[in-house]
């Protein structure tokens, strides 16, 4: 374990940088709660300066050979101490400027999108809590640190997906969301405190170094691992906690962009790429989250497959994507799993955005709905939303297509070529998917094929056209930024693996030659497949998953995953554990209790009235003691 | 053991400032209510300042106790009037004050039988203070009398929902806790054959046999378990909780029930230690069945205020698995528990309080939609519930993660059981605050006021305690470590 002390200003700008939003937070919450432009003004500021803070980072650092780390103590107890504190190396520095970037990014946007809703300062209040918590995960230089802000992110997640409390399904899609991750989160906790039992302290550098395999027995290391992989299936809503993410698109949709794709859900992979070279020393543990990334990544494609709703479409998406970064680094490919994090955060947030400015428009989720409203009549929108989904897809030259193909080389150098093809069909059922929704929305169909749309309500119709133009603009900047960052962050590649190179790291594979032709192919036969269905003038629109009812009724129901929740929730938990305990406790305890205390009043009853009437009686009992005590004095 | 003296009686500044805010109470006409609650607020607001004075200059440098006062009370039977702090009793008398001059603020709006009322808490509170506070056993007897006497007419005529049944159960209970207490400490004073109730005398070592400490260990931790809410002898506590009035609610659950686990610190483990040690898995077990239990019992209630008795059954459950860990971490923990559940207790029922007086009902199903009618109010209801949830930078999340590692470390069964019970927490807290606080706007509720800034005061000053020790753990742990660090590095 070799690291640097910090100079001031590197810790200066890293302290400001988690530490702004926190105050902005607390200032909004006290001070300005009914003042919006002042509030989203300093909101923003502290994000701006945050953003700054992490670029200035960044390029000080691009060449730094050993990670810089600072900790102070926060608390001590006995043996145990919990410090607090900021790492900074390659990966926390570019998850760093990812996070502060898109938070600002949508923050900006959302001037636009929440612009008169009555919770206005509010949702700056809970944007900047969730800045500041994200932005100190990704500096976390302990496991425990990392825990505390994982813990804070899924708090603001839950805040803002019950953004809209009046909504009874926003309310119970925050709720959903909160208590499935916080089972995630409770593997999480449980493989900290083996490791913290076992191995001594939680120190992500030590960790990672060899010193577990000096004093932990292989089996614990596998079973810690394990566990705190828990962790990254809640947050990062992988097989089977996978359900509470498509519902958590109740919230605003700016915040499903910041939270729900680009950055919140993806701290899941950055805990795994975090501590990899400590996964990477349970081959077993590997094996594991190599199966669980890819079981995500083709369920929810096929449930991206029938949707309806725009925004489902793109949180099945963010599954089955989050699911391809941990194949990549189950590969044993860090670099693969860290730049499709980076490349994703920029393209799906794009996504989202400009989803919301069509729901914004035209107060409806349903892409078909869009479609024939005029969506393709918003330019900015629509060709944003173009490139970040040719991107999704893979298609060169952009970002997307230069992070799949570094994971699809990871997963041709594993022995087993199950999972290169697995690999290979979520490209294709990737691009399948995207351009279904693209081509629905770009070429409207007068009438409906099937009339069972439900637009859920999510913008707030309509505005005065001023105002209008306004928000629009506020809105269509950040689109403008991220599809800019999605045409030029594929050429980054080259630099970026030789930033994020450690020692030990595997060296990114490339894979074979022709794989980069059946990636590309497959994600044209996607596109092309689509166009067949959805594009072509004449075509019924309508998916040939869609011509398959029970396929369709699986993939809908989401693979009834919610409906065994559902079960286990009712049945087991309130049905039986629940119950049992009420019963116990007013039958059982108190029903012993208030019975003794029954039976003591008419005990006392019955014995009250040797007292009181009937003085023949009570001579009659006297005269009776008496003579068995002369009684029994006579027998001795 | 050090005994650090005070060249000013702080200690019993803060009994007297109770015992005078009672007296003042008693000569005041009962219909000038306004003074009343003026003259209730002032001292209460006194026995706040001194201790938080007192929290402040106690030296944590420097082990043991400190601001100690000791005069003869009856030296023939070895009586004496001893009163110190150390870093188990500061935090307790910080609650103390927090709970008691906030409980007066919520009550503010009190009409029936007001002097009564605040004369009875004042008469409470005086029997906690002085529990806290007392270092010879037999007044920390007779405070404990002192303080769960008022409890029974508190409840029974300011109460609500069953308050008869409540009072006399909560009063049985309590009384069955004491009838065990009294022997434990006749039998230790004779046992020792010192001729002194002295408790710092008391736990010299040696002075036990090991199975008579077993013995008297097992009569002090059921006689004062009982107070803390110990799985099974727990079911006084919800009741209670329910039927009290609201500040009443705030000190009974804030509190009380700390006295019952600071007894069995106080006087079980100081005195028997080797009896501790022995009855520990007992404990270990008690708790985590009260913490797994209390979860799911609270999942079935739909009375607000049920929910949060049965919450404090299962975070009560996390103080007796620290005191069974018998380790610092698990001490530390127990005690900032033992302080944050009071705190955070004691905001729950301020906001129930509130809520219940505008919408005048408790019961789950006829809530919902406060946020909107009530944004601050309910705001202060779903901080109590988070930190009960145990989110971090919320002052109990500490407190809860130094018992789960350490009692992960003693009892690793145990430990994953209680970490596992955070999920249903988690469940049926969230529930709870979606049914009441969510939700449409409800037109029932649509006229109420929220809560004024002057009305606001105790649930802000609260609320606030939540997080300065939540951001700024070692404030607490600072202080508790200065006792637990010697007290387990001198255990048999």
């Amino acid at each position: 374990m070799t690291f640097s002390p910090m100079t001031e200003t590197s810790l200066l700008a890293a302290v400001c940088c988690s530490v702004l939003p926190l105050v902005a937070f607390a200032v909004v919450m006290i001070g300005t709660r009914n003042r919006r432009r002042l509030s989203a003004g300093i909101s923003i500021g502290a994000v701006g300066v945050s953003l700054l803070c992490s670029v200035f980072l960044l390029v000080r650092h691009w060449h730094a050979d050993e990670p810089l780390r600072f900790v102070g103590t926060w608390l001590i107890s006995g043996e145990i101490t919990v410090p607090i504190g900021v790492l900074l190396d390659p990966t926390s520095l570019l998850m760093l400027v990812v996070v502060a970037g898109i938070c600002f990014l949508v923050q900006v946007y959302s001037l636009g999108y929440m612009a008169g809703d009555p919770g206005f300062t509010r949702y700056y209040a809970f944007m900047s809590l969730f800045a500041w918590a994200m932005i100190s995960l990704t500096l976390s230089p302990t496991l425990l640190q990392l825990y505390v802000f994982w813990e804070l992110v899924g708090l603001s997640s839950y805040l803002l997906i019950g953004f809209w409390y009046e909504k009874f399904s926003a309310s119970e899609a925050g709720k959903k969301a909160f208590v499935m991750t916080r089972l995630g989160d409770v593997a999480f906790l449980l493989g900290l405190l083996v490791v913290l039992v076992e191995f001594g302290n939680l120190d992500i550098l030590e960790l990672n170094s060899l010193a577990p395999l000096q004093r932990m027995d292989p089996a614990v290391i596998t079973l810690s691992a394990l566990l705190i992989f828990g962790g990254i299936v809640g947050k990062s809503a992988q097989f089977p906690l996978l359900t509470w993410l498509p519902d958590a698109m109740e919230g605003p949709t700016p915040v499903s962009a910041l939270l729900h794709s680009a950055t919140m859900v993806a701290a899941g992979v950055f805990l795994f790429a975090r501590i990899f070279p400590f996964f990477r020393l349970s081959s077993t543990a590997m094996t594991v989250f190599l199966l669980i990334g890819t079981v995500s990544m083709l369920l929810s494609s096929t449930m991206a497959m029938v949707a309806r709703d725009i925004k489902q479409v793109w949180a099945y998406s963010t599954v089955s994507q989050l699911g391809f970064m941990i194949m990549g680094l189950a590969a044993g490919s860090f670099f693969s799993g860290v730049f499709h994090l980076t490349t994703h955060a920029g393209f799906k947030a794009l996504l989202f955005l400009c989803s919301g400015v069509f729901i914004h428009a035209f107060g409806t989720n349903d892409m078909f709905e869009i479609g024939r409203r005029g969506g393709r009549g918003l330019h900015i929108p629509m060709v944003c939303m173009v490139i970040a989904a040719a991107a999704l897809s893979g298609i060169p030259p952009l970002s997307g297509f230069f992070s799949k193909e570094a994971i699809l080389g990871a997963l041709a150098e594993l022995d087993n070529p199950v999972w290169l093809a697995a690999g290979l069909l979520g490209a294709f059922l990737t691009a399948y998917y995207t351009f279904r929704l693209l081509f629905i929305v770009l070429f409207p169909r007068r009438q409906e094929p099937e009339g069972d749309g439900d637009g859920k309500d999510g913008g707030h119709g309509a505005h005065d056209p001023h105002a209008h133009r306004q928000e629009y603009r506020a809105m269509a900047g950040p689109l403008l930024v991220l599809a800019a960052v999605t045409l030029v962050l594929g050429f980054a590649h080259g630099p970026l693996e030789r930033f994020l190179h450690f020692e030990g790291a595997a060296a990114g594979g490339h894979g074979p030659h022709w794989l980069l032709y059946a990636a590309l192919g497959l994600a044209s036969a996607g596109v092309a497949l689509a166009y067949l269905e959805f594009g072509l003038p004449g075509a019924a629109q309508v998916g040939f998953v869609e011509r398959m009812p029970a396929l369709k009724k699986l993939f809908a129901e989401r693979w009834y995953l919610d409906r065994m929740y559902r079960w286990l929730l009712d049945r087991i938990v309130y049905g039986m554990v629940s119950r049992a305990c009420s019963f116990n406790d007013r039958k059982v305890i108190d029903g012993g209790l208030d019975g003794l205390s029954r039976g003591t009043i008419a005990s006392g009853r019955r014995l009250s009235s040797l007292h009181g009437e009937m003085i023949q009686y009570r001579i009659l009992v006297v005269f009776a003691v008496v003579a068995l005590l002369v009684l029994h004095f006579f027998l001795q | 053991m050090y005994v650090e003296y005070a060249d000013f009686p702080y200690l019993s500044t803060i009994l007297l400032s109770c015992v005078a805010g009672l007296l003042v109470i008693l000569f005041l006409p009962r219909e000038r209510t306004r003074e009343i609650k003026w003259v209730s607020a002032i001292f209460s607001g006194i026995t706040l300042i001194i201790s938080l004075y007192l929290f402040v200059a106690y030296d944590k440098g420097q082990a043991g106790f400190q601001f100690a006062e000791k005069i003869d009370w009856v030296p023939s039977l070895g009586i004496t009037y001893f009163n110190a702090v150390d870093g188990f009793s500061m935090p307790m008398l910080l609650l103390t004050g927090i709970v008691f001059f906030t409980g007066v603020l919520t009550m503010w709006e009190l009409e029936n039988r007001v002097k009564e009322f605040f004369a009875l808490t004042f008469l409470l509170v005086t029997g906690v203070f002085g529990l806290f506070m007392g270092l010879d056993l037999f007044f920390i007897f007779v405070w404990y009398d002192v303080s769960l006497f008022p409890m029974y007419l508190l409840i029974a005529v300011w109460g609500s929902t069953r308050k008869e049944y409540a009072a006399m159960k909560l009063t049985l209970y309590l009384l069955a806790g004491s009838a065990l207490i009294l022997p434990a400490i006749v039998y230790l004073v004779v046992t020792a054959g010192l001729g002194s109730f002295d408790l710092l005398a008391l736990t010299e070592p040696n002075l036990f046999t090991a199975d008579q400490q077993k013995f008297a260990f097992l009569l002090l931790y059921i006689g004062f378990g009982i107070l803390a809410g110990v799985w099974p002898f727990h079911t006084w506590s919800p009741v209670g909780h329910v039927a009290a009035p609201t500040a009443v609610s705030m000190i009974h659950a804030g509190v009380l029930m700390k006295i019952g686990a600071f007894g069995v610190l106080r006087l079980g483990m100081y005195m028997c230690p080797e009896g501790w040690q022995y009855w520990a898995p007992l404990m270990a077990l008690l708790a985590v069945v009260g913490i797994v239990y209390g979860v799911f019992v609270g999942l079935q209630q739909t009375d607000l205020k049920y929910v949060i008795g049965y919450s404090s059954v299962s975070h009560m459950g996390i103080v007796g698995l620290g005191l069974a860990t018998v380790s610092v971490d698990g001490l530390n923990g127990a005690v900032f528990q033992m302080f944050a559940h009071g705190v955070m207790t004691a905001l729950f029922f301020s906001a129930v309080g509130y809520i219940y007086d505008r919408t005048h009902t408790k019961a789950i199903a006829e809530l919902g939609g406060l946020s909107r009618a009530m944004p601050v109010a309910s705001g202060y209801f779903i901080l109590a519930a988070l930190t009960g949830v145990g989110v971090p930078c919320l002052a109990s999340f500490w407190a809860e993660l130094m018992v789960f590692i350490s009692a992960f470390k003693v009892y690793p069964l145990y430990g994953t059981l209680a970490v596992c019970a955070l999920v249903v927490s988690a469940l049926f807290m969230l529930r709870v605050v979606q049914r009441a606080c969510y939700g449409p706007e409800n037109h029932r509720f649509s006229g109420l006021e929220d809560v004024s800034f002057r009305l606001g005061l105790p649930r802000m000053i609260l609320a606030g305690v939540i997080v300065l020790f939540g951001l700024f753990p070692s404030l607490m742990f600072d202080m508790i470590r200065t006792a637990s660090l010697p007290f387990v590095a001198g255990l048999p």
